[in-house]
């Protein structure tokens, strides 16, 4: 049933094109509406996926300075994001059994999420040159 | 017979979009899997696959609970202030 799990595929997109639409028409720095990160919101700190909604935005308007300016490590995800759900959605249709091998490596599984945890606290240090992680627009 | 997904995709997903550390113990989880399976111990190594998947879903469930939260704080505000409050 190819097509069964294609039409889940599909709706699945759609939804995430309409989000995706949202993000392109309205910039989230000048909307209340946008729910904020709950760690922010909560603490007052940013946390290493703060200024990703409004890095989306940045992204679909094709400005990817600005959105490198407001997070650095989501900009830089972006292909492992991109190649993981690639693949996962291919073996979901398909029925394939296809890895992505780097994410089965201890060394890249334990030096991302170090950088992540190291990443979030640096980006709330108000000092030169750390202040420049911190979601700048 | 390749091992189990670890659904680290979803690990990354949630650090740079959601940042909830419960997807630490998925990390932790999914780093065990391979080496797991080359040892032969596929049924250890199919269970660490599920424990990653299932805290993956935690982490994103909470973020979930977090906003219904936040959105009926949101509610109490504007029912006691009127949208000024805003």
């Amino acid at each position: 049933m190819v097509s069964k799990r294609l039409l889940v595929v599909l709706v699945i997109i759609f939804s995430i094109v309409g989000l995706l639409t949202i993000y392109y028409f309205n910039n989230p720095s000048e909307h209340s509406f946008f729910i904020p990160c709950p760690f922010k919101f909560a603490t007052g700190y940013h946390c290493p996926g703060c200024g990703s909604q409004r890095a989306i935005h940045q992204l679909l308007h094709l400005d990817i300075a600005a959105a490198f300016r407001l997070n650095p490590l989501m900009v830089l995800s972006l292909p492992l994001i991109f190649w993981g759900l690639g693949i996962m959605i291919w073996n979901y249709i398909y029925q394939t059994e296809y890895r992505v091998w780097l994410f089965y490596n201890k060394y890249f599984i334990y030096g991302y999420f170090g950088l992540a945890v190291v990443y979030w606290v640096v980006r709330n240090l108000p000092y030169y040159p750390f202040n420049l992680l911190a979601p700048n627009s | 017979m390749p091992p189990p997904d670890n659904n680290l995709v979803w690990a990354i997903l949630a650090t740079v979009l959601c940042c909830i550390p419960l997807g630490i113990v998925a990390i932790i989880k999914a780093s065990k899997v391979e080496q797991l399976w080359y040892q032969g111990r596929h049924e250890e190594a199919q269970k660490a696959a599920d424990d990653a998947k299932k805290w993956s879903i935690y982490s994103a469930l909470s973020v979930g609970l977090i906003f219904v939260v936040y959105i009926l704080i949101m509610l109490f505000v504007v029912l006691i202030n009127g949208v000024d409050g805003f």
